[in-house]
């Protein structure tokens, strides 16, 4: 079955999770004016119709507004927390002439995003065990490969604690 | 037994909501120094993958009145709830209704149309009108082109 739609691939995952706008922590809302006629909005749109799906998803915490025909000209108005205000003008810019001037000025760099993915995977430690907000598994009896748990299946007689002692003692 | 009582330490006044900072419209301005703002937030249907507004509405303090209906505006969390709903403050009303200000040139505008005519225009039209004075020998199509390229763009 053919994906529908103008340009359908803007709505896969593999689309959406490629985006690499990650807004820094301070920006809490973004708002595009933009007009739906115009060579002059014409960036905007593109911007809006390809990016915007893709910043969004990879930023769930930052408000996204989009207002049409609200003024002649076309501009992206950041709101950081603080109530600081980043105004940028995009009249006449591509689309990604126009990513590329956000990601400058208001995303993380690619070192922060190095960094903050490594904690991630220090976090997510296979060699660790316990609660399921903590670690990847509880008991090494989830593993593959391992002795299976024996609540579900009974342990070989051999492997009991009581039976090892039996033998010990049957030995002396 | 030894019960540990966990104190939260906060460094700063922690808000009472998540949202700290939203940009909504007005819906409603019955109330006594509140207004009703409808937020809109992009959310993703998980069948189709594409993003769709979804409407909340949020109780806002605002002590002068200011608002009208249809008015955007810049909500702030309020460190304490307020009321039951009240949870934000207003901050300031990004764009009135109309009377929406053009943010680089700072002209009244509607839709796509400035209100206002451009500050500098009359001046431009004053100067050249002295150059064709002083210069009698420059074209007339000339003059007409440079006429029609400093006209406010209109798209």
């Amino acid at each position: 079955m053919p994906m529908k739609g103008r340009f359908p691939i803007r709505r896969t995952l593999e689309y959406l999770q490629k985006g690499d706008l990650i807004f820094k922590n301070r920006v809490k809302i973004m708002t595009v004016n933009y007009n739906t006629s115009g060579e002059l909005s014409e960036g905007a749109r593109k911007f809006v119709f390809f990016n915007i799906p893709q910043i969004q998803y990879n930023n769930p915490w930052v408000q996204v507004v989009m207002f049409k025909n609200m003024t002649p000209s076309s501009f992206l108005k950041f709101y950081l927390d603080g109530g600081e205000q980043v105004l940028v003008d995009v009249e006449g810019k591509d689309h990604q002439l126009i990513t590329q001037h956000v990601k400058k000025i208001l995303c993380k760099s690619e070192e922060v995003l190095h960094v903050e993915a490594l904690a991630k995977m220090q976090e997510s430690n296979p060699a660790n065990f316990g609660p399921k907000k903590y670690c990847l598994k509880e008991c090494i009896c989830e593993v593959e490969g391992q002795v299976p748990c024996p609540g579900t299946t009974p342990l070989p007689k051999e492997f009991t604690g009581k039976y090892r002692t039996q033998m010990a003692a049957a030995q002396e | 037994m030894f019960i540990a009582q966990g104190i939260s330490t906060m460094s700063a006044k922690q808000a009472s909501v998540h949202a700290k900072w939203i940009i909504g419209r007005v819906i409603g301005t019955k109330m006594l120094k509140t207004a009703k703002v409808r937020v809109t937030r992009l959310v993703l249907d998980p069948y189709l993958l594409k993003y769709y507004n979804k409407r909340k509405t949020y109780f806002a303090h605002d002590a002068i009145q200011q608002c009208t209906m249809g008015d955007v505006v810049l909500l702030k969390a309020l460190p304490e709830p307020r009321s039951k709903h009240v949870k934000h403050e207003l901050v300031e009303i990004v764009y009135k209704v109309g009377r929406v200000v053009d943010p680089f040139t700072g002209l009244k505008v509607e839709g796509t149309q400035f209100l206002e005519p451009f500050a500098d225009l009359a001046d431009d039209l004053d100067k050249k009108m002295s150059l064709s004075d002083k210069i009698p020998e420059v074209d007339s199509s000339a003059s007409s082109s440079t006429a029609s390229s400093l006209e406010p763009r209109t798209p």
